[in-house]
Order: structure tokens, then sequence, then C-alpha cells
């Protein structure tokens, strides 16, 4: 009931790391300083990824080391976490909130038309591996909801056209709705002479 | 006891204090907390900096936390010599020119104005304690967000601060834990368990090293009140842990965090440096020989890590998978060594107890539960923002005065006041008091006070779905009635919204959300509470999907289609907007591909009147003859 998955002493010692010394001797120095059972792991993973972008998965076996535990505890515990990633992300990634707040004033379509528009699916990457979508949590900026950050950056409140512009312009992609005629904002609830019966299927 | 050593210390912080609060030139305050951050209060500040020197003006700068008034961020207060600060809302940075232009000129930047400062209107200006959003709100938690500078110790100290440890410390822990259990304090992160009796489970375990933990994960989507208090007055936590130590004679105490949040990591982070710069953090605390060390720890995204046992699991370097209960963390929590842990808010009210008293404290709040809570509105409200009232004060209060209500037009339909495991009230039950009792009457919790608002364009069936993802989604995966029991309930939702749902499902779901009392935490058990909400509140509406096939909000995908009912000079830019290009003109006429449509609204959006979300499996409703 007590187990301590990090105390095990009949470990063997795990394989010599692989990978190129430089990023070998990089990671030990950034964990040099850490133990086990003194609340260092997270602490670990968040200064690696700081560095890297992500959690290389050369760190593993340093870490498994480090922590005197296995690489599979070690590789678990990084898939557990949504916020720590062992790949590099795609050069644009675009963060996507599902939260409440968001969801009630119509994410779920902005979610739809960012797809449509980078070709991606959510948490992937694009064909070309220029675009991603990332699913991320509410942080409580819901007075910007529906919102998306980018690079840091909050935006919102979004209607799903907006969005699709936005995205096009990230993909360079300049189309755009034309402007709504000036002259009559509610251009739609105008012109019935030009109103013609629409074929239904 | 006498602390000269630290007599010192006051004297420098009132003076601090004092040019805050009576400045002897212009004092600009802007609010940087992440709600502003985000809407850009850096640059406001940055902006602010540079019109302030070119224009020569004489003034000073100062960074606060937050008022909670997200809804008007970010905010500016001014404060001349004498005179009641004057707060300006949605300051963003082009703005600044033509505020400083007004305050150079001795006036007031009316278009930006919101209120002044304090409970008395001048110079036409509402008090801000007048306005709907803060008029009843009673801020003891709040009394320094968006008032101090949350980077600076001496403004904590000065109003009070550290005032309660001192007390603390010249009394016996046992009478420190009884002054808290007097005041009735339970834990408001979402159990309501009584703060002072885990504390003397603590107290009274023997074993050393004990720990203290508080549990900032702030998991709920669409809370965001720890949060608050973290970032604009992180010293308050601080001294309640510190008390928290004293009192249950532990040494160690850890912070976490949760990744979403690097500005509270930051601030808090800075907060214990500076405490411990004091004296008030590590050896020898005040000159006493009691010692506390405290650290932040930032977590790495993920719910369950919210729950106590998934948090010690998270703290011991492992998955954060909450553990089988007993043993209870008191007797063996992280490391197996004796443990408590509280919510941000539980022991932040902490201070205040033993600065002014449990029966002061008592006063707020309702016969049975007392103090105050804060609240997060977000949703569909006028004004999403932070507010703090005694425990009992009646729900629409909170929702629809201070929050305004759903946007001009709609209708409120339900309230879901705490997070994704505590289920909905229906709008018919708005008047009930906020405090756990009228909410556990119809099978809801009151949980940690993140209230999220529905109004008529939502729809039930969708919200229950994104409350079932979100816990297949965060499910630790050790109960199979919770791991596959949500995926399991959120196939046959999703079948449901999808227009394939059988009456044969309602008893299918039901059951699942028996069984998930099964499961070991309460993230599987609370897991189906939103769902039995709807049987109990929006049975027809239920009813409506899958019998007649028919989502009244218009919402669920698989019920709804796009179509184009009307002609009108909006359909090009429709045409222009579709993502997957759906909207096909023919022979001078537009029509939609309903192979290609994902259903994303854009083209509504574009031209309202000419395309119409009509139901699938239904008559269109509107007629083709126009
Ligand atoms: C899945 C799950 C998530 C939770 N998330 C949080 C949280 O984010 N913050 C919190 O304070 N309590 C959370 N709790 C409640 C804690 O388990 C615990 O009851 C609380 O931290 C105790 O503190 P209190 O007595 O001060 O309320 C969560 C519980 C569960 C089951
Ligand atoms: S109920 Fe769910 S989250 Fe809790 S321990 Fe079981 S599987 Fe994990
Ligand atoms: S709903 Fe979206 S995908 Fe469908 S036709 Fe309209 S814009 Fe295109
Ligand atoms: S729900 Fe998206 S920011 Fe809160
Ligand atoms: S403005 Fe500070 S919490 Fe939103």
């Amino acid at each position: 009931m007590f187990s301590q998955a990090s105390h095990n002493s009949r470990l063997t010692p795990v394989e010599p790391a692989a990978g190129s010394t430089e990023l070998l001797a990089r990671i030990s120095e950034l964990i040099e300083d850490l133990s086990p059972d003194r609340v260092d792991l997270l602490k670990a993973f968040h200064r690696i990824q700081h560095e890297f972008g992500y959690v290389p998965r050369e760190a593993v076996p340093l870490l498994a080391g480090k922590f005197r535990t296995t690489p599979a505890i070690i590789f678990g515990t990084i898939d557990f976490y949504s916020e720590l990633r062992m790949a590099p992300a795609a050069e644009t990634t675009v963060d996507w909130c599902s939260g409440p707040a968001c969801l009630l004033k119509g994410s779920l379509n902005i979610r739809r038309a960012l797809e449509a528009t980078f070709e991606c699916e959510m948490n992937r990457t694009s064909a070309d591996g220029r675009f991603g979508l990332r699913l991320v949590q509410c942080d409580g900026t819901c007075h910007l909801a529906p919102l998306v950050r980018h690079h840091g950056r909050y935006i919102g409140p979004l209607t799903v056209s907006e969005s699709i512009e936005w995205a096009r312009r990230l993909t360079g992609d300049d189309r755009r709705a034309p402007p709504e005629d000036g002259a009559r904002p509610a251009a739609d609830e105008a012109s019935p002479e030009l109103a013609e019966p629409v074929e239904a299927e | 006891m006498t602390l000269p050593r630290y007599e010192e210390m006051w004297h420098r912080a009132d003076d601090a204090w004092a040019r805050a609060a009576r400045p002897a030139r212009t004092l600009i305050k802007v609010g940087v907390a992440t709600c502003s951050r985000v809407v850009g209060a850096e640059e406001t500040l940055s902006a602010l900096r540079r019109e302030v020197e070119a224009r020569g003006l004489d003034a000073d700068f100062m960074v606060t936390g937050c008022l909670g008034l997200c809804y008007a961020e970010p905010l500016v207060e001014v404060v001349r010599p004498n005179a009641p600060g004057v707060l300006y809302q949605s300051v963003t940075a082009d703005k600044v020119a033509s505020l400083l232009e007004a305050v150079a000129a001795g006036g007031i930047a009316r278009e930006y104005a919101l209120a002044v400062i304090g409970d008395r209107e001048s110079g036409g200006l509402p008090a801000l304690n007048s306005l709907e959003f803060v008029l009843g709100q009673v801020r003891r938690l709040m009394a320094n967000c968006g008032v101090t500078d949350p980077e600076n110790i001496d403004h904590y100290v000065a109003r009070g601060g550290y005032e309660g440890l001192v007390r603390a410390l010249q009394m016996k822990p046992v009478n420190v834990i009884d002054e808290v259990k007097k005041s009735g304090l339970w834990g408001r992160g979402g159990a309501a368990f009584s703060t002072g009796l885990k504390w003397e489970f603590l107290y009274n375990a023997k074993r050393q090293p004990k720990y203290l933990i508080c549990n900032a994960d702030e998991g709920d989507p669409g809370s965001f009140v720890n949060r608050n208090l973290m970032e604009s007055d992180p010293q308050l936590l601080v001294e309640g842990m510190v008390i928290a130590g004293y009192a249950t004679d532990a040494q160690q105490g850890y912070i976490y965090i949760r990744d979403e949040y690097p500005l509270p990591v930051e601030r808090m982070e800075l907060a214990v440096q500076q405490a411990r710069e004091r004296g008030l953090v590590g050896e020898n605390i005040l000159g006493s020989n009691f010692s506390f060390e405290l650290e932040v720890v930032r977590g790495a995204g993920s719910y369950v890590c919210g729950d106590e046992t998934g948090l010690l699991s998270s703290l011991e370097d492992r998955r954060g998978m909450p553990k089988i209960k007993p043993p209870f963390p008191a007797q063996a929590g992280v490391f197996a060594m004796p443990s408590n842990i509280n919510n941000v808010e539980s022991y932040t009210n902490v201070p205040l107890i033993m600065r002014h008293g449990a029966d002061w404290w008592a006063e707020m709040g309702s016969e049975k539960h007392k103090g105050t809570k804060m609240f997060s509105l977000s949703g569909q409200v006028q004004r999403v923002g932070i507010v703090e009232v005694p425990l009992g004060t009646s729900t629409s209060d909170v929702v629809m005065r201070m929050g305004g209500g759903p946007p001009e037009g709609r209708k409120l339909k339900a309230v879901q006041p705490g997070g994704p495991l505590s289920g909905v009230v229906p709008a018919s039950d708005v008047d009930i008091p906020l405090e756990p009792d009228p909410y556990r009457e119809r099978g809801v919790l009151m949980g940690s006070g993140g209230l999220v608002i529905l109004d008529d364009t939502n729809c039930i069936v969708d919200l229950c779905i994104y409350f079932e993802w979100f816990a297949e989604d965060e499910s630790c995966g050790r109960c199979t009635t919770c791991f596959a029991g949500t995926r399991r309930m959120l196939e046959i939702l999703r079948r449901i919204s999808s227009g394939r749902g059988r009456l044969a499902d309602l008893e299918l779901i039901k059951l699942l959300g028996s069984i998930a009392q099964n499961a070991n935490c309460f993230h599987g058990q609370g897991a189906p509470t939103a769902v039995m909400s709807m049987f109990r509140f929006f049975e027809d509406e239920l009813l409506e999907h899958v019998e007649r096939k028919r989502c009244p909000a218009k919402v669920c995908r698989g019920l709804v289609r796009y179509e184009v009912v009307h002609y009108s000079d909006r359909l090009p830019a429709a045409e222009a907007i579709c993502p997957t290009n759906a909207v096909v003109r023919d022979n001078g006429t537009y029509r939609i591909d309903q192979l290609k449509c994902i259903k994303c609204d854009a083209c509504r959006e574009q031209a309202p009147y000419a395309i119409a979300v009509v139901d699938e499996f239904q008559p269109a409703a509107t007629t083709l003859t126009r």
C-alpha cells in the first residue's frame, strides 16, 4: 500500500543512454542538482521542456538513473501529463480552449473550422508539418470566450468567420468574406426584390 | 511575546504603504494579472510610462493585482493626492494617449471612467462599491486584490498582514486549531470538510516529518478564484500556511500549482522568497522556535492531480494517479508521512480568523455556513469576473444581478455551480442560497466556486457530452468503472446527439451512472453527476433528442443541417468564408453541399437571413416561398 516506486534497490542500473554527447551532457547538467523523493521530477521535466521545447527521448534513461527508477516509469509519467510532450511542436501551433465557457459560446464550431482550414485534426500536425492544433484547458480567461491562443497571444472572443479569416492569413491565404456593404449593414434583411426562391432538396 | 527585531519591519511596511495609499503626487495603478495581461495590460502599462514621460507629467506607477472585474480589463486607476482614485475600464494601449490628455488637464477621462474607488460617488461618477457587480460583495479575502502591489510584501504587512501569525505564535498549537474549529471554516476545495478537524488529525499524528500541502491545482474548467488570490495577494496564502504549519507541527509545505498558471507560480515563488528574507518563512519564524519551509511546485497538466491523493502521487515523482483510501493523508500522505491538504481559499481564510478572531469571522455567512466564499462567473453572463459574497447569498443575486445574467434577449437556462463533477441546477432554482445544502438536496455539489452559466442557446445534451468527455479524458485509468464507464457514457450521449438515440439508452445511462459509484476516487464517482441532473431537470429536452430526433437549441451536430432558405446579397460572402467550399453556386442560386458541410456556422454568420439551421429530421420550418 505504501509502495515507493522510486526506492527499488533491486533495479539494475539502466543502460547507458543513447544520443549525441552534447545533448546528453546538457540534460545531465539541467538535472544535476535534483534528487529522488524531493518533489524534483516535475522540476526536471519543466527544465528540460523549457530548454528544448519538448522532452527528448534521450532524457528518459538519464532521468531514470537520476531518480532511481525505470525508464518505463519515467515514460509513463511523461505520458500522463498533458502539458509534457516528447516531440517538438509544429512551427505554428494554435491552442484551442476546450473549456465550458468557450463551449457554450460556440467553440466547437471554431474547432471544426480550424481543423478544416489547417487540414489538421486536433492534437495533430498537418501533413506538411507546418500547422498544429493543440487542445488546452481553460485557464480562467473566460472573458475572452471563445478563444484560441497563438504563441502566448490570446485571441477572442472570436466568431467562426473571424477564426477562419485569421487561420487563412496564417496559411498565407488572404481570402476574406467580402465586407458588408457600409450603406446597408444588415444587408440580409434588405433587398426583398432580389429574393428568389431557391430549390430545396 | 515581544518581537523587537521586527519592529523595524512594521515601520518600513507602513512607510511603503503610505506612499501608495496617500500619494504626494499622481499615482497610476495598473492591474496586471492573468486576465488583464491577455487583453494587453502590460502594453497599457508601457504605453502609460512612455506617454507620461513624453508629456513630462508628474506621476508614479504601481502594479496591482486584480479586482475581479474581468469584463472591464485592463483597469487603470488614477489617484490624485487627497482624492479618491478614479477607475478606468478597458484601457488598452491605444486609449492611453486620450486618457492622459484628460488627466493632464486635471480632469477625468469620462469616456473610459468606470467608477471612483470607495462608497461615495464623486465628480459625477458612481462609487465602485455601488456598481451592480460589486454591491453586496463582502471582500475579506480579496481586501488586497487590486489594491496592493502583490510583489511587495510591505504592502501586505502594512495592511494587517502577519498579525494573525504573531497572534498564533503566542498561542498553543491546539488553541490555534480550536480557534479555526470554532470559526466553522470548512474546506473550499469541494468536499466541504471541517478544516480545523483536518488539522487536528495531523496534529495528533505522531510521526515526523509532517507535510502541509496547498492544493492550488484549480483544475475545474471555468474556475479561477484561487488563481486570483495567488496572483493578487500571494502573501495571504503564505501566512495561512505558516499558521497551519505551526498549528499542526509540520515543518515542510508545498504549494502545488497547475501548469496552466504561470503567473501565480511566479508571484508565489517571489512571495515565499520575500517572506523568507523577512524571517516569516524558514528557521525560527519571527524569533520563535518554530521553523517552516515552503516550496512552490508546478504541475504538468492533469485534472486528477487536484484530487488530494492524486496530488500526493504527483509529488512523489509518479503518475498523478489518485490512491486508494484509507490510509488518509493525515496517517500516510506524501512519502507515506502524515500530511494535510487544503485548498488555497481554505488556507487564506486562516490569517483573517487569527487576526480578527473566530467570532468576527463567523459574523458573515448563513446560519449553518460561515464566512465568505469567492465565485468566478463565466459562460453566458454579461459580466464575467470574480465576486466574494457571504455564504448563503442567493444564487440569482450573484448570477443575475452581479453577473448581469445572460446577454440581452436571452433566457437563463441553468447554472453549473462548481466544476465538471458538480452537476447543474435549472433556472427555476436560481434563487437557492449559495451554500452546500440546497445544492445537495438537488443532487448537485456546490464545488469549488466556478459558476458557469447556460442560456437558452445552449443544449443540455451538448454540455453533458462535454462533461463526460472531460471525465474520460482526464481519468487516470485505474478503475474500469471510471475510464471505461465514462467512455461508454460518452459514446451513448454522442449517439443521442447524432440522432441515433433510442429509449433503451436512457436506462443504460442510469445504470452506468450508478455503477460509477464504485470507482475509487471522486473523479469517477462524480462523473455522472451532470448527466443525472439532466435526467432530473431536463428530461423533456433529452426525450426530444431521443424520441423526436430534435435538438431544441439547434446545437447537436447530428440533428441539424444548414440550408439556404432565402436569397440575399450576402450569399457570396457565405460562399467565400466556407472552409470546406460547401456553399455552392448553382445556376445563379446557392445551395449547401451536405456531404461537404462540417456544420461550423460561418456561412450563417455571414448571411443570417439567407442561411438557416434547420432540424435534420423534421420538415423544414421555413418554407422557401419568400
Ligand atoms: C478529480 C478531483 C479534482 C479535484 N480538484 C481539486 C482542485 O483543483 N482544487 C482543490 O482545492 N480541490 C480539488 N479537489 C478536492 C480535493 O480532493 C480535496 O478535497 C481538497 O483539496 C481538500 O481541501 P479543502 O479541505 O481545503 O477543501 C478535487 C477532487 C477530485 C476528486
Ligand atoms: S475513479 Fe477514475 S480518476 Fe479516480 S482512481 Fe479511478 S480511474 Fe482514476
Ligand atoms: S456550416 Fe460551415 S461548412 Fe457548412 S456550409 Fe456553412 S460555412 Fe460551410
Ligand atoms: S472556457 Fe475557454 S477560457 Fe475558460
Ligand atoms: S480580471 Fe482578474 S480574475 Fe479576471
